[in-house]
């Protein structure tokens, strides 16, 4: 047989008959009306939901003050604090104590007493003491409070000692925030989605692609047919590769003109790159369909790689964040790759310079799978 | 009742016998809130930041030494002159730069710019690193008598509940509420949907069995099962996690109690709905998945979920279960004041499994 693909004549048989099963994947796919919408409505929705729901903003802070002073300097200090609506005042209950109750409760997420001696430390330059209760559950949004609380306050003493409150210091850090100015959060959760719902979708595609030949025993005769595995393999892939490029227009598209998420690099550099995340994913997807019996398994075993694989890929989580051990285990992610590769192309706009580590990373995987599930296909079909 | 009973059984035994069935409610779990108690984590601690210091003085020395010494920035080094690349390679997540003169400038009282660009596609940590260099300086500054600002005010900040502000004594008990409402309502869809499939369910339809019996009776069985999966779950992640009590135990337990029953309810009417487990899978792993990771206040304060899903994340039940975890675990809270957990997930539970039986009976005229 390999003999014969090398002659002109059996190269050519080999290219037609290629050319024709192609053709009928092609068909069976584009009339698979639950496969087109799952492309389709897939990216809208979970891109939607996504950057809808998560958002790390720390703003309306609920803050309950109870003011012992009363007095102008510390109206003007509870003034400031809600001033950039970090917090919104709400009711204390009129005493320390109830106030202490409501931030138990979690009904407050931040309290804040003055105590009446508050003017008079201040003016006899004693200093004066106000004591800061922050709910600390949600320790991530505690410690941006606590250093916004900082601010406030360092912006208060500048206008208590010098009058003005942004006084001259002596060393000025002035901070810009490179690639997203506004600290857009959509920006970080989209591109990380993108890629998210292209990896789901091509895994889930090609192992049904697999397993309904497997289930409904077309595959059999397939095989009856003088076509080889390799034959079949490839005319699984390439239009599958094809219907999910469509996939990643679409998805860019939502990105870019419904949620205005920038794209500052190249455009043909990003479809290379999602061109070989396809690839893995498409690999992927075999693998789990040859190691599953049926339908149910492979998709049980489908959302049990799933699971890890996007929480490590850094999509929704930076990977920067996790435990030593934990980056280490992302190393082994493909996801983290493409991840990282879109975000650097969509918000930073780099060129392969800079990204060439996980192209090369991508790379492998999506040889190391490809031929690994080819083998492992074939050898079942044998 | 007798029927019921007989249902749950019936139920038990055949979980028992299906080997991957019981992987998938024990071991899953356990393998699941390993990975996202340990993994989740939305402050960096060790931020590469790059220092391009074109200074030869002694406070330039002394303000880099400052920037790295509480340990949560670390140094990155680069080659080249522009402030970008860091950034742009990915090497560093911020990039100082200290201009020539700057000691000079200290000593002469005439102040010196610091330019500071931070990588701002994580914002959350775009926002840890502003605040980080910030208070650093004004540490630097009062420490070296530089400042002209006094300290006239200050803060004594408490952190109540999490005064080490341990994340993952946010992420685990949040986790606990997504885990156990996926994979008890797996479960219970795959039972009604593998009926289903096999035709069984046509006995069912035939027999005197009525849907809410017959309901009840899957209830039942998934509730017990339920049970042992979140003893061993949160055995498994007080251990990992060194989560300790400190809430009100009866609270919650009749939470705990309330949620598994949302959950498999949830999961029973998701099978009815659809004709194959593989949809009803994919059904519940979707919905179940992503409303009780996104809307669940899992990963950040629910306020912060925009309008229309703001008003979905109402009616979502893991979010009251993740609030009582929270309450448990960590807050400390008293009975009374979260009695409105247990009556929003009760009215859940009975909205839920009427809705199930309600499907289920209809189909059992049609049949």
């Amino acid at each position: 047989m390999i003999g014969m693909i090398n002659t002109p004549l059996g190269n050519r048989s080999f290219k037609m008959q290629t050319k024709a099963l192609i053709s009928k994947e092609l068909r069976q796919i584009l009339r698979d009306k639950e496969l087109l919408i799952m492309l389709v409505v897939m990216p809208v929705m979970q891109i939607t939901l996504y950057s809808l729901a998560l958002s790390p903003e720390v703003e309306h802070l609920q803050l309950g003050v109870i003011d012992y002073a009363s007095s102008p300097t510390s109206r003007e200090f509870v003034a400031r604090l809600v001033r950039n609506q970090v917090f919104d005042i709400f009711d204390s209950g009129g005493s320390a104590s109830t106030l202490s109750q409501k931030v138990k409760d979690g009904q407050l997420d931040a309290g804040i007493i003055i105590p009446p001696d508050f003017e008079r430390r201040i003016k006899s330059e004693r200093g004066a003491t106000v004591q800061v209760l922050l709910d600390g559950v949600d320790a991530n949004t505690a410690g941006i409070a606590s250093g916004y609380i900082a601010q406030i306050l360092q912006a208060f003493n500048s206008q208590l000692s010098t009058g003005t409150q942004n006084p001259k210091e002596l060393i000025e850090p002035m901070v810009s925030y490179a690639y997203n100015p506004g600290l857009e959060s959509k920006w970080f959760f989209v591109p990380g989605v993108l890629a998210m719902v292209l990896n789901l979708v091509s895994t889930l595609v090609s192992s049904a692609a697999v397993i309904r030949e497997k289930d409904t025993g077309t595959l059999e005769q397939l095989l009856m047919t003088p076509v080889n595995s390799l034959q079949i393999l490839i005319a699984k892939i390439v239009p599958l590769a094809i219907v999910l490029m469509m996939n990643v227009f679409i998805s860019l598209f939502i990105a870019v003109f419904i949620y205005h998420i920038p794209f500052r690099g190249n455009l043909l550099l990003f479809l290379g790159v999602s061109l070989l995340a396809i690839i893995v994913g498409i690999s992927l997807g075999i693998s789990l369909a040859a190691f599953a019996a049926n339908q149910r398994q492979s998709l049980l075993t489908s959302f049990f790689v799933n699971l890890p694989v996007i929480q490590l890929s850094g999509a929704l989580t930076p990977i920067e964040s996790m435990p030593d051990f934990w980056q280490k285990v992302a190393l082994l992610d493909p996801l983290r790759y493409y991840v990282a590769c879109v975000k650097a192309i969509m918000l930073k706009g780099v060129g392969i310079e800079a990204i060439w580590k996980d192209v090369l990373a991508l790379l492998a995987f999506a040889v190391v799978l490809l031929v690994a599930s080819s083998m492992r296909f074939r050898r079942q079909l044998q | 009742m007798r029927r019921v009973l007989a249902q749950c059984s019936k139920e038990l035994a055949q979980f028992r016998r299906d080997k991957l069935t019981v992987a998938l409610a024990y071991l899953l779990p356990c393998v699941a809130m390993m990975l996202y108690g340990f993994a989740t984590r939305l402050e960096a601690k060790n931020i590469a930041v790059a220092v391009k210091n074109y200074d030869v003085g002694r406070y330039s020395r002394e303000y880099v030494s400052t920037l790295y010494a509480n340990g949560q920035l670390t140094p990155a080094y680069w080659k080249g002159r522009d402030v970008m690349t860091p950034l742009d390679l990915g090497v560093a997540k911020a990039c100082i730069v200290i201009p020539p003169e700057f000691s000079r400038k200290i000593k002469q009282r005439t102040g010196a710019e610091v330019q500071v660009i931070v990588d701002a596609t994580d914002v959350n940590n775009a926002r840890v690193i502003k605040n980080s260099i910030l208070a650093t300086t004004n540490y630097f500054l009062q420490k070296e008598g530089l400042s002209q600002v006094r300290p006239l005010v200050r803060p004594s900040i408490r952190l109540w509940f999490n005064p080490g502000r341990k994340e993952s004594l946010y992420i685990a008990p949040g986790a606990l509420g997504v885990f156990l409402w996926i994979f008890p309502c797996l479960l219970s869809t795959l039972a009604i949907s593998r009926e289903k499939e096999q035709g069984t369910i046509l006995q069912v339809y035939a027999s005197s069995l009525t849907a809410p019996e017959f309901m009840a009776g899957k209830l039942l069985a998934y509730f017990l099962i339920g049970l042992t999966q979140a003893a061993l779950l949160i055995g498994f992640s007080t251990i990992l996690f060194q989560l300790k009590y400190v809430g009100n135990l009866p609270m919650f337990l009749l939470s705990l109690f309330a949620f598994l029953a949302c959950s498999i309810s949830f999961g029973l009417l998701a099978g009815s709905r659809t004709n194959s487990q593989s949809a009803a899978v994919q059904l519940v792993a979707t919905t179940g998945f992503t409303t009780s990771l996104l809307l669940s206040g899992f990963m950040y304060p629910t306020r912060n979920i925009q309008v229309p899903l703001n008003y979905l994340s109402e009616i979502v039940p893991a979010r009251y279960f993740v609030e009582a975890s929270r309450n448990f675990f960590v807050r400390g809270s008293d009975f009374s004041s979260q009695l409105y957990i247990i009556f929003a997930l009760s009215l859940a539970f009975v909205v839920l499994f009427t809705g199930a039986s309600r499907l289920m009976r209809r189909m059992q005229l049609k049949a």
